[in-house]
């Protein structure tokens, strides 16, 4: 079973893997342009509003929207 | 013919070191017309053929969304008419992601132009275990692959080459990343476009404007036209069909191109694994943190604000002594006249009233690029994006707005960083409300003249200081309001959710520092500078002209004479009154004690004095006709047009609790704020070389009456000026380069107008509110 979570709700140094991103389309595009899409690995460096997130070996820094919401598998580490 | 290449990449691939390291710091620089964007030029060296190559600004993507995005594009497709047609593109990505990085690579292939791909920091990838096999790529591709490490010059000759070879190779195929039903939808639009009559739109726009939702294409490139709205349908039109095919409009551009990525670099390339922590993580935990990261970036700011003020300041003093050398040079070649007034009080006082300001941007501008290069500035936008978003700015905004401290000048130039079109026009509208080092003088004048420095809670001078305090906690309290309300009005729409990259830290490239530093200086010197000297000669003009200055100028050349021949007796006269002075102090450090010593400090008094009365005497006919020289000249300024407008305007600034004095001061002080200091020095007759701790001044303040005999000034009056210049618009400069950034006389009519406006009410209201407690 996957645990699915809002971005936002990842706790510092937490992995998975990127299932959805909502949003207007400009959003979504532009994300996607710098890499943030579905299917990546994200990584949570630094929770908060802003927070930082590693992409692959990109570090952002992301405030999303009220409409925008980026959902996230979490990976299990056993 | 030389020819023309232009280059492109993500940011922080390397692209500017890889721009300096092939054409040297030879770069033309400028700003594309129309926009913001800056254009820059260089003529790469070594090379058999003339190749100029154009930097364009770092992007994620080609999808245009504002005109300033448009420019990339259409630099690329040859509608650039001042670039004209670009015979090939150079394609620059980071080595060590070429995944992502791939993604702005097919769109540059989908152009259609011979095309080099440069892998940059090659060095660092491999040294990650990145293992690429470029001949293999190159050939996957049809086009020619490079590796390069431009920090170290490497590959540099083999980039050469490979930029010269493109040309003759031609174009490699384009990618082809969409569906069918895709490209059939956009052959389907480009017809409908020939029907509406624009058969010109070469397929790469037609592509762009069906993927980019809401972007440029879509919105602004026919507004206005009758094709217009039919345009826009049609889009609609052709998005629906595709959705009901299963491609979705704007996703499939990233599947599309993603796939199309993993598809070509499967078997050809290995990506370095991916780092848990690195260096960078590390160096984050602590300058990115809640508490430690803003404590830091305080000190920071601080330490760089000290460094700026005090080296800038020797420069500057430079820069006015060297401006008055210069007056006295034209003074002592041509006699008194209207020319000798043109060109020291017009064009001398124009161009030192810009250069002035060099040393400041150019030291601001060191610190920002140092800390740019280095990573840094993405970070201190991150600590501060909490506390800007809350007024519809973003983390991008606090630089550009703690610059505007020093001067709003390098602060507005600063906020090309800003991406978000209506976040940078809102910080750039704010910008002139922070206290610059220009209210300074004001400030000292008002606030040492009439609050008291008597102790407040036990500390000397605190109510003048909470005064300034509050002085400068006014414009940043406005500047907040003021932003908030823009993004609500004029800017309204979403704040965007703000995304920007935090770039690994590294160690500061002194060549792109430097060349940025000169970039920036050479822009503000060339533009800004012909334009404040056009408004310094309009200035002198209005408060020149119309006039008589015959007997002015009769008395000058008198005094001048006089001068020339007295020269021995005024020497003296002024060693004698340093020696006055001298005595008063020593007598004062240390009073006499018994009768003997009184008696000898009386008879050296006495004799200074009476040595004194004799030279004033002697010096009376000059010292008189200074006097009316100065006289003449405040005479001349209330009859000038600019005079008879402050008259004009005594109704309007009666409720400020203003005489006409002050506003003709404020009026001429339109150039610059700090100007109200030397022009109230004017109107009351004391000539132009005072400032704000002349004592001269400070009397004729205290002294000065209305008509019925109540004094003009006093606190209320006093917080009144001081709050409408710290809240007015009167830097023409600043204007200027309002105008320059936004490229567009609307904007700096905009500040103008809010300003002024804000200033007038907010005086009004402090003049009426204090003038009753």
């Amino acid at each position: 079973m996957e645990n699915i979570v809002p971005m936002e709700l990842m706790a510092a140094g937490e992995v998975g893997h990127v299932v959805q991103v909502d949003g207007s389309p400009e959003v979504v595009h532009r994300l996607a342009e710098m890499g943030l899409r579905e299917q990546v690995r994200v990584m949570m460096v630094q929770p908060g509003r802003p927070c930082i997130v590693a992409v692959g070996d990109h570090r952002l820094s992301l405030r999303m929207d009220d409409e925008a919401e980026i959902f996230v598998a979490l990976t299990v580490i056993p | 013919m030389p020819l023309t290449v232009a280059i492109i990449g993500n940011p922080n691939t390397g692209k500017s070191t890889l721009f300096n390291a092939l054409t040297g710091l030879q770069a033309r620089v400028g700003n594309f017309p129309g926009v913001t964007v800056e254009k820059k030029i260089g003529r790469i060296k070594g090379t058999a053929e003339p190749i100029d190559l154009v930097d364009l600004p770092g992007t994620y993507s080609l999808s245009p969304r504002s005109l300033d995005e448009m420019v990339s594009v259409n630099v690329l497709l040859g509608r650039q008419t001042d670039i004209g047609k670009v015979d090939a593109v150079v394609c620059i990505l980071d080595a060590s992601n070429l995944e992502r990085n791939f993604y702005l690579a097919c769109q540059v292939l989908d152009l259609g132009l011979p095309t080099v791909i440069v892998l940059n920091m090659f060095d660092v990838a491999t040294s990650r275990g990145a293992k690429i096999d470029i001949p293999a790529l190159s050939k996957k591709l049809g086009v020619q692959v490079v590796a390069t490490s431009a920090h170290r010059k490497e590959g540099l000759e083999a980039l050469k080459a490979a930029i010269a070879a493109a040309v003759p190779n031609g174009p490699g195929p384009r990618p082809h990343p969409f569906p069918e039903v895709f490209y059939a939808e956009c052959h389907q639009l480009a017809s409908k476009l020939a029907e509406l009559g624009r058969s010109d739109a070469p397929s790469f726009l037609v592509e762009r404007a069906l993927l980019d939702v809401g972007g440029y294409l879509e919105t602004e490139w026919l507004a206005g036209s009758d094709i217009a709205e039919r345009w826009k349908a049609a889009l609609v039109e052709s998005r629906a069909r595709l959705k009901e095919a299963g491609c979705r409009v704007p996703a499939v551009e990233a599947k599309a191109r993603y796939a199309w990525a993993k598809q070509t670099l499967s078997d050809v390339a290995t990506a370095p694994a991916v780092r848990a922590a690195t260096f960078s993580d590390r160096v984050d935990r602590v300058l990115t943190h809640r508490f430690a990261g803003l404590l830091i970036f305080a000190v920071l700011m601080v330490v760089v604000f000290q460094a700026i003020f005090s080296w800038a300041k020797p420069l500057m003093d430079l820069c006015g002594a060297g401006q008055s050398a210069v007056s006295n040079v034209v003074a002592s070649l041509i006699p008194p006249g209207t020319l000798r007034s043109l060109l020291t009080d017009g064009v001398v006082a124009g161009v030192g009233g810009v250069l002035v300001f060099l040393p400041q941007i150019g030291m601001l501008f060191f610190f920002i690029a140092l800390l740019e290069d280095c990573g840094y500035l993405a970070r201190a936008a991150f600590l501060m994006d909490k506390v800007m978003s809350k007024f519809g700015l973003n983390g991008k905004s606090f630089v550009p707005l703690m610059t505007s401290h020093a001067c709003a000048i390098p602060g507005i130039m600063a906020t090309r960083v800003i991406e978000d079109r209506n976040a940078r026009l809102a910080t750039i509208l704010v910008a002139p409300l922070m206290s610059c080092s220009a209210r300074l003088p004001v400030y000292t004048l008002f606030i040492s003249l009439f609050v008291s420095d008597e102790p407040l809670l036990g500390l000397r001078g605190a109510r003048q200081g909470l005064t300034l305090f509050a002085m400068y906690a006014l414009g940043i309290v406005a500047a907040a309001l003021v932003a908030a309300v823009l993004r609500k009005t004029i800017f309204h729409g979403e704040t965007p959710p703000f995304v920007m990259e935090l770039p690994a830290y590294k160690w500061p490239s002194p060549w792109i520092v430097v060349s940025r530093v000169w970039d920036r200086m050479m822009a503000f010197v060339t533009r800004a500078g012909t334009l404040i000297f056009a408004a310094a000669i309009v200035v002198w003009a209005g408060s020149f002209f119309p006039g008589d200055h015959s007997q002015e100028f009769e008395k000058q050349r008198f005094v001048e004479q006089t001068q020339a021949t007295q020269a021995d007796p005024l020497k003296h006269r002024a060693m004698l009154e340093e020696s006055l002075g001298k005595l008063n102090e020593r007598m004062a450090a240390h009073p006499p004690t018994t009768e003997s010593e009184r008696a000898e400090w009386q008879q050296k008094l006495s004799i200074t004095e009476g040595g004194l009365a004799d030279l004033n005497v002697e010096l009376k006919p000059l010292d008189d006709a200074r006097v009316e020289v100065n006289l003449l000249r405040a005479s001349l300024v209330e009859q000038s047009f600019l005079g008879r407008l402050g008259h004009l305007i005594e109704p309007i600034v009666k409720p400020l609790g203003w005489d006409w004095k002050i506003g003709v001061g404020t009026l001429l002080s339109f150039p610059a704020r700090e100007l109200v200091v030397t022009n109230l020095g004017i109107i009351y007759g004391l000539g132009q070389d005072v400032d704000e701790s002349n004592q001269q001044l400070w009397s004729a303040i205290r002294e000065a009456k209305w008509p019925d005999g109540r004094p003009v000034y006093g606190v209320p009056v006093a917080l009144s000026i001081m709050v409408f210049f710290s809240l007015c618009a009167q830097c023409a400069a600043t204007l200027m380069t309002i105008r320059r950034e936004t490229n567009s006389w609307r904007w700096p009519l905009v500040t103008f107008s809010y300003m002024t406006l804000l200033a007038y009410f907010a005086a009004l209201v402090t003049y009426q509110v204090a003038s009753r407690l």
